[in-house]
């Protein structure tokens, strides 16, 4: 069994890099029970300082050691919460110290260690959990400046690289490129045909970025009125489809027709109504649910499944470009931020 | 030591020249490099270059007694000028991303041109506007409308980038950086608006000047002015309609652009001493 060294910041925790997801749920840390997991931490003798940080992806804990027993402490104390035993901890878990957990501290708050290689949302992850160890008095100089420094870290490698640029799930790839043809989008009218899953999903990562006004279509009756409840949006008559073409900007098309639904001549026609207005048409059916011949109207720009997947694998590879200067960046960061608490003494030497 | 730099208007249009490049090769590190654009940079080097390019042009006007817009030079600089003063108005009002790059490499372009032809620097007689707040007023406005269409041409050439981009699904390196083409139309049409107007009223202050000295105005300038004017009015009314509307309607401003730049030859031309009825006091620039 390894042990911490007296003085010594470590982080225990298990993610989706070695653990499977079956094992992971085993893992699950509600919210509502990580205050007390840090009461019990906060009153174990062997603990300076600690943090629960719980995602979908990932739980770990933040500790600042006394003594070289805490780590068999904090195992207990999780385990007897999870209600998982000691041995599936130990074969998933990774324990990193000193210098090894502030690295780790950095490229989690960079993204670097995510599943989508460098989403933000970890951040605003880490920042809650910083806020509730505070609220509980867990925290102090060591896992503060350690998560302040890690959040500066973060923001330095965002502006320094591109390891955040690009977007890579097909929502958020069509929300950009709705940006890059209107704008601003809280005045576009999106209209959504088919009620297939990515469709919604791209129909929810426009109402993400502003989008309000936002209209469905069903063949089916019952679904349009699920669809529009579930997305708070309006419904249109699937028969009114084409001659209502020229109320929207966005259309994204996802049923399971077996041919086109709507067909060049019918944006012709919409055209005419408004010349100077473009159509962003957003094709995620297989087949396709739009006349391809409409990307040759002017004014009009056709997105089928292969052309954002095609941009999302090519987000991908410059994101992983950016892997390698990103982590020199933060390991510098980590180098200085090792060398001021040791300046301190508030870690040992490793 | 400092007696070796050239302190002449030309030097300085050349300084002024030359960090317009500079500003327009940063934009260009910053949009082929994989990080993100550099928010500053490109805009100090332009308010540099045009500060200098204020004081060229305030020695020029000095020399002149005027308003220094005799030659195709002039024009050239005063054009550039203007555009980056539009780009300072422009730019901030609208947050139009990249349009200082484009403004720098327009400026740029069009200030190495005026340097490499010495041709375009030829004298004319000094004073030629004195006296004339007419026609001071006319050319003002004329090349503060030409400074206009300039960014009005460079949003349009924007807007074809984008739109280029989008159609055929390129996504990185300056096609992301680019204004929305909606933005881009909007502002392209707001300025079409503006410049026609400017146009207009310089014209209609010119045709004051022109009814009272007939014989002072040639003809040729004047047939080349009023083509590129209702070049201008047909595009806005045909854009008012509806008919000319994005990807024809920026290319339609751009050429109008081109066709106006080019026409200050000709109409430059007709304006060389030998020409004029009046020919006081030649000037033989530096």
């Amino acid at each position: 069994m390894s042990h911490a060294h007296p003085q010594s910041l470590f982080v225990l925790g298990c993610s989706h890099h070695e653990t499977p997801l079956e094992v992971r749920e085993r893992f699950t840390l509600s919210p509502e029970r990580i205050p007390a997991l840090l009461q019990e931490f906060r009153h174990c003798d062997e603990l300076t300082e600690s943090l629960v940080l719980a995602t979908c992806n990932r739980f770990e804990i933040y500790a600042h050691a006394r003594n070289e027993n805490a780590l068999d402490a904090i195992r207990e104390i999780l385990c007897q919460n999870l209600g998982v035993e000691t041995e599936l901890l130990n074969a998933y878990a990774y324990r990193l110290q000193n210098l090894n957990a502030i690295q780790h501290a950095f490229s989690l708050a960079a993204g670097l260690d995510s599943q989508i290689l460098g989403e933000t949302e970890i951040l605003g992850q880490m920042k809650q959990a910083l806020a509730i160890a505070q609220e509980f008095e867990n925290t102090g100089p060591v896992i503060n400046r350690l998560f302040e420094k890690s959040f500066q870290s973060a923001k330095i490698v965002r502006t320094q690289t591109g390891i955040d640029k690009g977007q890579i799930s097909i929502g958020n790839i069509a929300a950009d490129l709705a940006k890059r043809i209107f704008g601003k989008l809280h005045k576009n009218r999106v209209l959504l045909i088919g009620s297939g899953e990515v469709g919604q999903r791209t129909a929810q990562a426009l109402k993400n970025r502003g989008v309000h006004d936002l209209t469905v279509s069903n063949r089916t009756t019952e679904n349009a009125q699920a669809l529009a409840q579930t997305l708070e949006a309006q419904e249109l008559p699937f028969q009114n489809l084409s001659q209502s073409l020229h109320q929207f900007d966005t259309i994204i098309s996802s049923t399971a027709a077996p041919g086109h639904i709507l067909s060049r001549e019918d944006f012709q026609t919409a055209q005419r109504i408004r010349p100077a207005r473009p159509f962003f048409l957003i094709d995620l059916a297989m087949p396709r649910d739009l006349d391809p011949a409409l990307d040759s109207l002017e004014n009009c720009y056709l997105y089928n499944l292969d052309d954002l997947a095609a941009i999302a694998n090519e987000n991908l590879a410059r994101r992983n470009d950016e892997c390698q200067p990103a982590r020199t960046l933060l390991n510098t960061q980590a180098w200085q931020l090792w060398l001021q608490l040791r300046r301190r003494a508030l870690m040992p030497a490793d | 030591m400092f007696e070796n730099i050239d302190l002449s208007d030309r030097g300085v249009f050349l300084t002024a020249t030359s960090l317009y490049g500079l500003a327009a090769a940063l934009g260009l590190y910053g949009i082929l490099r994989p990080k993100p654009y550099p928010r500053i940079g490109v805009l100090p080097l332009v308010g540099l270059a045009f500060l200098i390019q204020t004081l060229a042009l305030n020695l020029r006007g000095t020399v002149v007694g005027g308003c220094p817009l005799g030659n195709p030079y002039e024009v050239s600089q005063f054009i550039a000028w203007s555009a980056a003063l539009l780009y300072f108005i422009v730019g901030p009002a609208c947050r139009l991303r990249l349009l200082g790059f484009f403004t720098a490499a327009f400026a740029a372009a069009l200030g190495l041109t005026a340097t490499l032809l010495p041709s375009w620097d030829y004298p004319y007689p000094t004073g030629r506007f004195g006296g004339e707040p007419w026609i001071e007023l006319h050319a003002a406005l004329a090349i503060f409308s030409y400074g206009v269409l300039a960014i009005l041409a460079l949003v349009s050439a924007m807007f074809l980038l984008q739109q280029h981009g989008l159609k055929h699904k390129r996504h990185q390196g300056i096609y992301a950086l680019l204004p929305s083409i909606q933005q881009l139309d909007t502002i392209a049409s707001r300025l079409l608006i503006t410049g026609t107007i400017c146009l207009s009223a310089a014209l209609i202050f010119g045709t004051l000047f022109w009814l009272e000295n007939p014989d002072r105005v040639p003809g040729f300038k004047l047939s080349m002015t009023g083509i590129v004017w209702l070049g201008y009015l047909l595009v806005l009314l045909l854009r008012i309609r509806q008919q000319l509307v994005t990807r024809r309607h920026a290319y339609a401003t751009i050429l109008l652009f081109i066709l106006a730049l080019l026409s200050l030859w000709p109409v430059q031309s007709a304006r060389q001493p030998g020409s004029l009825k009046a020919t006081p006091d030649l000037q033989q620039h530096p």
